[in-house]
C-alpha cells in the first residue's frame, strides 16, 4: 500500500466572478515513504490546491485521496493523517502562532498531546536539524526570511510527520534565504528518511529532486524520475525555464559534444570539461 | 516599530524575570488595589520605595522604564498642571493667581498626590510588560482564569486569540507602513491638514489593510489546521507553570505591604498594638 | 536623472536603537539608464530608493539627492510634481490595489495630480493597455478577482498612469512563476519606452546582467561602486568582494574555468557561453 495515493481526484471551485474553476482534473499518483518529489507547475495550475488536498484541509469532489489507506474524508482520520503530513507554506510572516521562536516550535507537539519532556526534546532536536538553535528564544522580526522558514520547517518536524509538502516554501525567499531552505530540506530528506513533496516552480530546485511530477492546468503532464530532463519539450511546453546548464547541454549535445544530461552547475563543469579532453585525446 | 513584537519584553535574567506570571498578575492587581488606598505622602513615598526595588531587582535600567511610557509622563504632566491651576479651595487665600486661575497650596498638594498616584498606577504593570514575555502572560492568564473553564467560559481559545493578536500586530503595523508608502508614491495626500480629507484618503490604505488581514488568518487557520491544533482538547503545553517558593514570599511580602498602607490610612496602628497586647 | 550627493540616513536617531542605514552614498542615474541595485537584504537598497520619491526625507546635514531640477533635501518639497515624476512600484504592488474596479484603482494617480476626469481615464486606459491587459474586458472588473499576474500588471498600471518620466521598481518579478517573469520584464522594456529612466532593485542576477546597462552594488549601506554588467560579472574578484551571488551563466564559466577549460568569465547570456565552449573543444 503505498504511503499517498490520489485516485482519480477532480476538484472545483467557485472563483470571485461565479466562474466554475476546475482545479484538479482526474489526478492519480502515490508517493513513498522516503522519496523526494518535485510537484512543478506554473500559477494556476493547481499545485497549492493539491497540496490542501493531501492532508485533508480541503476534500476532493469526486476521487479519493488516502493517506496510509485512510480517507482525507474521514473527519475522525483526519487528526493521525495530519500526524503524518505536514506542510510548509509560502508566506514565512503567517505561518508563526506565538512570538517566541520555541514556542511556536512546540506548538504542534502540544497539539498531539505529549508529556512536556518528550516536547522539549522534540523542539530541541526539530530547531537543531534546521540550524535554527541559537535563535530559539528570538522574535520572528528579528529574523531574515530564510531563517523564518526554517523555523516554520522545525514546527512542522516537530511534529515528526512522515512526509513534509513545501508548498512554494522558496517562492518569497532571496537567493541566500532559498539554498539554506533547499539544504535543511535535502538533509532531512537523506538523514531522517523522510518524504518530500516540494512544490515550486525554480527548476533548479526541482532538480535536485528524485522524482518529479509535472502539473499543467489541473492535469498531470509528466511523472518520472531525472530523465525527464532529457526530453525538456515536457516543461517548455507548460511554460517552466529548464535550467540554465540542462538548456546548454542540450544545444552542446546537439553539436555533436557528448556531455549527457548534468543535473548541477558543477555535474556540467565537469561533463564539458571530461567531453573536451577525451576529444583532445 | 518592530520592536512591538515582543511586546515590549526586555530579556535580562533576573528574579522579576523569572518569577512565575501567574503570582506577577495576582501581585499586580494586588497593588493596583493597593495604590487606591494610598492618601497620604507617606504612604506614596512608602509604596514607591518597594516598586524602586523591583526595578532595581529586574535589572531594568531605569531610564527603559521610563522611556516605555514616555507618553503616559507628558499626558501625565499634562494633568497635573491643569488640577493645579484649576483647584478651588474657597477656604484659604491662593498663593498666586492671574486672571482666572489661582494656586492653591491644597491644590499644589492635591495634583502632586494625582500625579504621584497615576504615575504608580503606570509604572508596576510597565515592569510586568518588561520582564515577562507576551507569551507568558496570556499563559499565566490562562491558568488563572482556568477555573471558570467549569462554567464553559472559552479560557484557552481567549488566551490563544491575545497571543496571535500580539504576534500579528506588529506584522500588521508594518504592512500599514508598507501600504501607505505605496498610496504616497501614488499621489495621496495622508498629510493634507483638512480631516475630512485625510478619513478619505485613508481608505486606499483600510481596504488593502483589510484584505491582507483576511488572507494572513485564512493562512494561518491553514498552517495552525496542518499542524494538528484541534482546540483544547487532548493539548499539553511544553512550559508548565511551576510556582517556587520564592513566588510565594513575594506574595506574601506584597500582602504585607498592602496591610501597612491599609494601616497608614485606617490608622489601625492602635487597634494593631491593642490585639498583640491581647495576644 | 537623478544626483546622490554624500547620502547618508539613520533609523531612530537620537535613541538607543540608532542604526545607520546609509553612509555617504553617492550615485548618478543619468536619463536613458537602466540602472540595477543589488545587494543583500537589509543592504539599504529599499532604504536608498525610498528617498528618490521624498518618501524617505533627506535627514537633517546628511547629503542630497536631487532629481533633475528638484533638490530633494530643501525644506520645501513639491510632493505632487516629484511624485508625478518618479513612479515607485513596490515589492508585491498588487497588496495596494482598493478599488472597486481596475479603472478606479488605476485613475487613482492621475486623480491625485489633479487631473480632470477625461484625462485620467484617457491615461488609466492607455496604462491599461500598456501593461498587456483588454480595457473593454477588464475595466470594470474587481481587481481583487483577478488572477496573481494580472493583479500586478493593473497594479503597474496604477503607477505607469501618472506618466513618470523615472520608474523605480523594487523586485517586480518576486513571486512569479518563469513565464510571469518573462512578462513582467518585457512589460518593464516596453514602459521604459515612453519612460526613459529605469532603476530596478533585485535579487535576480540573471535579470539584472541581461537588462541593466549600470549596476550598483550596495552593502551594509554602501555603495561599493557602480560597474556595467561586464565589469561586475565579468570579475571574480569584484563579486566576491561585493558580496554578490553569481548570476548561473558566470558560476558555470567560473567552475568551467576550475576545471581547466578555458572561458572567458565575463559572459553575460547563454548564448555567449555557448559560443564559449563550442570554441573551447574546438567543435565548428
Amino acid at each position: 500500500m503505498p504511503f499517498l495515493e490520489f485516485k482519480n481526484v477532480e476538484y472545483s471551485y467557485v472563483s470571485g466572478e461565479d466562474e466554475l474553476i476546475q482545479a484538479l482534473k482526474s489526478v492519480s499518483f502515490s508517493v513513498e515513504r522516503g522519496e523526494f518529489v518535485a510537484l512543478v507547475g506554473c500559477n494556476g495550475s493547481g499545485k497549492s490546491t493539491l497540496a490542501r488536498l493531501c492532508n485533508g484541509l480541503i476534500a476532493p469532489d469526486s476521487g479519493q485521496v488516502l493517506v496510509d489507506g485512510a480517507s482525507t474524508t474521514d473527519k475522525s482520520a483526519l487528526f493521525d493523517i495530519r500526524k503524518k503530513i505536514g506542510i510548509v507554506f509560502q508566506n514565512p510572516d503567517n505561518q508563526m502562532v506565538t512570538t517566541i521562536v520555541e514556542d511556536d516550535v512546540a506548538f504542534g507537539p502540544e497539539n498531539l498531546g505529549l508529556p512536556p519532556d518528550e516536547i522539549r526534546a522534540r523542539v530541541d532536536w526539530a530547531l537543531k536539524s534546521v540550524g535554527m538553535s541559537e535563535h530559539a528564544h528570538s522574535g520572528p522580526f528579528r529574523l531574515s526570511g530564510g531563517q523564518k522558514q526554517r523555523v516554520a520547517i522545525a514546527g512542522v518536524l516537530a511534529i515528526k510527520p512522515e512526509l513534509m509538502i513545501l508548498d512554494e516554501a522558496t517562492g518569497m525567499l532571496d537567493p541566500s534565504g532559498r539554498r539554506e531552505v533547499l539544504d535543511v530540506i535535502k538533509k532531512l530528506n537523506r538523514d531522517e528518511n523522510m518524504a518530500v513533496i516540494m512544490i515550486t516552480h525554480f527548476m533548479e530546485e526541482a532538480a535536485s529532486a528524485d522524482r518529479i511530477i509535472v502539473l499543467d492546468s489541473g492535469r498531470i503532464a509528466a511523472d518520472g524520475g531525472k530523465e525527464l530532463f532529457k526530453t525538456p519539450e515536457v516543461f517548455e511546453s507548460v511554460g517552466l525555464d529548464l535550467p540554465l546548464y540542462v538548456r546548454l547541454a542540450r544545444r552542446l549535445n546537439e553539436i555533436g559534444m557528448d556531455i549527457g544530461c548534468p543535473l548541477s552547475a558543477d555535474e556540467f563543469a565537469a561533463c564539458v570539461s571530461a567531453a573536451i579532453k577525451g576529444e583532445g585525446k | 516599530m518592530r520592536d512591538v513584537s515582543m511586546g515590549q519584553y526586555y530579556p535580562a535574567s533576573s528574579p522579576v524575570h523569572r518569577a512565575d506570571p501567574r503570582i506577577k498578575l495576582v501581585i499586580l492587581l494586588l497593588y493596583l488595589v493597593t495604590v487606591f488606598f494610598c492618601n497620604s505622602f507617606f504612604s506614596f513615598g512608602f509604596l514607591t520605595v518597594f516598586v524602586l526595588i523591583t526595578i532595581f531587582l529586574s535589572r531594568v535600567p531605569i531610564l527603559k522604564v521610563l522611556k516605555s511610557i514616555k507618553i503616559v509622563i507628558i499626558i501625565l504632566v499634562i494633568t497635573t498642571l491643569l488640577m493645579m491651576i484649576f483647584y478651588t479651595d474657597t477656604k484659604s487665600t491662593p498663593l498666586a493667581e492671574w486672571g482666572i486661575f489661582h494656586i492653591y497650596l491644597n491644590g499644589i498638594y492635591a495634583a502632586i498626590k494625582l500625579g504621584w498616584r497615576l504615575m504608580l498606577l503606570v509604572l508596576m504593570p510597565t515592569v510586568l510588560t518588561l520582564t515577562s514575555t507576551p507569551t507568558e502572560l496570556c499563559d499565566g492568564l490562562e491558568s488563572l482564569l482556568s477555573p471558570l473553564k467549569v462554567i464553559h467560559f472559552p479560557v484557552h481559545e481567549l488566551a490563544l486569540i491575545m497571543s496571535i493578536a500580539l504576534r500579528l500586530i506588529p506584522t500588521l503595523i508594518e504592512e500599514t507602513d508598507k501600504i501607505m508608502n505605496a498610496q504616497k508614491a501614488r499621489g495621496a495626500a495622508f498629510e493634507s491638514r483638512n480631516p475630512f480629507k485625510k478619513i478619505k484618503a485613508m481608505i486606499p490604505v483600510l481596504i488593502p489593510l483589510f484584505v491582507s488581514s483576511f488572507r494572513r488568518a485564512d493562512e494561518l487557520a491553514d498552517a495552525m489546521d496542518s499542524r494538528c491544533y484541534r482546540g483544547a482538547k487532548g493539548r499539553t503545553r511544553m512550559k508548565k507553570l511551576k510556582a517556587k517558593l520564592s513566588d510565594f514570599m513575594a506574595l506574601l511580602f506584597w500582602c504585607a505591604i498592602t496591610v501597612c498602607i491599609l494601616f497608614l490610612k485606617y490608622n489601625w496602628c492602635g487597634w494593631a498594638f491593642i490585639a498583640a497586647l491581647a495576644l | 536623472m537623478i544626483e546622490v550627493k554624500n547620502l547618508s540616513f539613520v533609523y531612530s536617531p537620537k535613541t538607543p536603537f540608532t542604526t545607520q542605514a546609509l553612509f555617504d552614498i553617492n550615485l548618478k542615474i543619468e536619463t536613458g539608464d537602466f540602472f540595477g541595485i543589488i545587494g543583500s537584504t537589509g543592504a539599504g537598497k529599499s532604504t536608498l530608493v525610498s528617498h528618490f520619491n521624498a518618501l524617505t526625507k533627506v535627514q537633517k546635514n546628511s547629503g542630497a539627492v536631487l532629481v533633475d531640477d528638484m533638490d530633494l533635501s530643501a525644506k520645501k518639497v513639491d510632493l505632487k510634481k516629484l511624485r508625478s515624476k518618479v513612479g515607485m512600484v513596490f515589492q508585491y504592488p498588487e497588496h495596494q490595489l482598493f478599488a472597486d474596479t481596475v479603472l478606479k484603482d488605476v485613475m487613482f494617480g492621475p486623480k491625485n495630480l489633479g487631473l480632470d476626469k477625461a484625462e485620467c481615464e484617457t491615461r488609466a486606459k492607455n496604462a491599461i493597455e500598456l501593461v498587456g491587459l483588454n480595457f473593454a474586458e477588464i475595466a470594470e472588473r474587481s481587481p481583487f478577482e483577478l488572477s496573481g499576474g494580472q493583479k500586478r500588471r493593473v497594479a503597474i498600471a496604477g503607477v505607469i498612469a501618472m506618466q513618470p518620466e523615472i520608474l523605480i521598481l523594487d523586485e517586480p518579478t518576486a513571486g512569479l512563476d518563469p513565464k510571469g517573469k518573462r512578462e513582467i520584464m518585457e512589460l518593464v522594456l516596453r514602459i521604459k519606452q515612453s519612460c526613459p529612466t529605469v532603476v530596478m532593485i533585485s535579487h535576480n542576477m540573471d535579470e539584472i546582467s541581461e537588462y541593466c546597462n549600470k549596476i550598483a552594488v550596495l552593502k551594509n549601506g554602501r555603495v561599493m561602486g557602480v560597474f556595467s554588467p561586464r565589469e561586475l560579472f565579468g570579475s571574480e574578484e569584484l563579486l566576491n568582494n561585493c558580496g554578490v551571488e553569481l548570476p548561473l551563466v558566470t558560476e558555470l564559466a567560473v567552475k568551467l574555468n576550475a576545471l581547466g577549460v578555458s572561458v572567458d568569465k565575463s559572459v553575460l547570456t547563454e548564448a555567449e557561453l555557448f559560443e564559449q565552449i563550442k570554441k573551447a573543444g574546438n567543435y565548428a
